[in-house]
């Protein structure tokens, strides 16, 4: 493939990281006051106050009400993409990167709502979390207008696409099964997670099933947290004291037949633009990649960015993971070297649509990882996302 | 049928101009697809032009319902809808790859079938049940002896 033009290539860092903790069991919390507490953890770290933002990208919680809850004085840039984290990383470059703002303040949450978690529903004051707030069927513009259990709308397309790819390439659910262990016996090393207990293979196939091939091992678990990302020009980020985080490409993707049951399949799906155009930009290689970040909201999405990243060819990623697979360790070492969703992912830390999966990145590239810290991690490939929407790849590399 | 008693027929659903003629199908049993006067394409859900030309020309045209399964899940869990059974294997839900053009393709549920039986590129046609407390859809339900299209399905 031919180059593509990158003039942020590395002029933008993440030099502040926050966090509201992961939880299954918070009670009193809003959306408002878990990425508050997130945003101010993450400008803390940066060493940063309030008066040092001028630009503010989140998600779901308005950068309206961020501002005036944080006290900051004057916005010059703000924006509110949809989820997943990869619109707000690239707009936050984008504004970066050709003077729109100068320090721009990221997040996202996850909040868990009464359909969602069954502790959530015995909550009253999360009732109304949703009221006067649109569905992603606005967002998305699908044309989707039933939700019902005819429609394939949202996540029920996830499961079927699924149990499309076992079809095609003649796999078993003990294939989506190692992504789920893998995740799992990584999360035991992230305080942060929120799921650690080891799972095994047989208590995988034993696992409720919610929509066929994908069971409640196979699906993001809801949490209650948020994440909080500063970025700055990496000319201002040697200043601070974190070490930075260099934003080395970044890109979004997706097609026109693009969603749900009309995507035309999975070898036409966003995951496609995104690689394409991530490697395109980038003057690093998948050789160059120390830890990898497939996002695994629902397993069998990471399958198909290992296939799409470059490690193996389409309906090869099940055997792939096999082939890679440690089995004294429980998990995935790509070439015995390269650990996957080390902090374990959506479906064991807990999911937050990829912001967990970014924020790890960066914490292993700051080398703040703790106990699961990889030696040497220098380079970080983040894909957010799944077939559609929100298919994303942000490169990442430590500033040495 | 005016447009009001289109809405009071949809309750809750998002009708306007661009999908009208396709939810007025539905009340008769018929499934209007939108085709291109211009190139012939046809696409789902409606669009107030083509995708593949451009031509703002677009007839709501009839499709016959036949074509095969490309996706298939069980729905174990959900919530209460009349005609819907989350239990014994799951609700199905399917979405079918109609004869008219490769990827055009409806969401629904087979009935007829145990869920466990449903495989990608079964046979299938569409039929039309009316329960009481449900918006107007169409079913499917497989097409038996009929071979499967597995292989050709999906673009693949
Ligand atoms: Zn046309």
């Amino acid at each position: 493939m031919s180059a593509r033009r990158n003039p942020a290539r590395d002029q933008v860092a993440i030099v502040g990281l926050g966090r509201s903790p992961y939880a299954r069991d918070r009670q009193g919390c809003t959306p408002g006051s878990l990425v508050s507490e997130a945003c101010v953890n993450a400008l803390r770290d940066a060493g940063l106050g309030a008066a040092d933002i001028d630009g503010i990208c989140g998600s779901m919680v308005s950068a309206q009400w961020v501002q005036a809850a944080l006290g900051i004085p004057g916005v010059a840039w703000f924006a509110n993409p949809q989820a997943v984290i990869g619109n707000q990383i690239t707009a936050a470059v984008a504004a970066v990167s050709s003077g729109m703002a100068d320090t721009v303040l990221v997040y996202h949450h996850a909040y868990r709502l009464p359909w969602a978690s069954r502790s959530a529903a015995k909550d009253p004051m999360r009732k109304r979390a949703t009221l006067g707030v649109a569905d992603a069927r606005s967002w998305w513009g699908t044309g989707h207008n039933d939700t019902g259990p005819n429609s394939l709308y949202g996540a029920p397309a996830y499961a079927a696409w699924a149990g499309r790819y076992l079809h095609d390439y003649g796999y078993t659910r003990e294939t989506l099964g190692l992504v789920a262990i893998n995740s799992r016996t990584n999360a035991a090393r992230n305080p942060n997670a929120v799921y650690t207990e080891p799972l095994t293979m047989e208590a995988y196939l034993a696992g409720r099933m919610v929509r066929d091939p994908l069971s409640v091992y196979d699906m993001d678990i809801p949490i209650d947290g948020a994440d909080a990302f500063v970025i700055t020009t990496t000319e201002r980020a040697r200043d601070l004291p974190r070490p930075s985080v260099l934003i080395h490409a970044a890109t979004l993707g997706h097609t026109d037949y693009g969603s749900e049951e009309q995507l035309r399949d999975l070898d036409h799906a966003g995951q496609m633009v995104v690689v394409d155009r991530l490697w395109a930009k980038s003057e690093l290689t998948l050789a160059d990649v120390d830890v990898l970040y497939p996002y695994e909201g629902f397993s069998n999405i990471a399958l198909s960015w290992i296939e799409n990243v470059g490690y193996c060819g389409r309906g090869e990623g099940g055997a792939f993971v096999a082939d890679h697979w440690v089995e004294a360790e429980q998990r995935i070492m790509i070439h015995g070297r390269i650990p996957v969703n080390t902090h374990g992912g959506s479906l064991s830390e807990g999911g937050t649509q990829g912001a967990g999966h970014l924020y790890e990145a960066c914490l292993q590239l700051r080398g703040d990882a703790g106990p699961r810290q990889v030696d040497g991690a220098a380079v970080a490939l983040v894909t957010p996302g799944g077939y559609y929407f929100n298919s994303q790849g942000i490169l990442l590399r430590s500033d040495t | 049928m005016t447009d009001e008693e289109l809405l009071d027929a949809f309750p809750g659903v998002r009708i306007d101009a661009d999908n009208a003629a396709w939810h007025r199908g539905l009340l008769d049993h018929r499934l209007l697809v939108n085709r291109c006067d211009d190139c012939g394409r046809w696409h789902q859900p409606p669009r107030p032009l083509c995708p593949a030309c451009w031509s703002r020309s677009i007839t709501p045209t009839e499709v016959a319902g036949d074509g095969f399964v490309a996706l298939v899940t069980a729905l174990r869990q959900g919530a209460p809808q009349p005609g819907v059974d989350y239990a014994d294997g799951g609700h199905a839900l399917v979405a079918v790859e109609l004869d008219e053009q490769p990827g055009l393709r409806l969401a629904g549920t087979v009935v007829g079938t145990p869920t466990a039986g449903i495989r990608v590129g079964d046979r299938v046609r569409a039929l039309w049940r009316d329960i009481p407390g449900r918006l107007p859809r169409a079913d499917f339900e497989i097409v038996a002896g009929a071979d499967t299209a597995a292989g050709e399905g999906a673009g693949r």
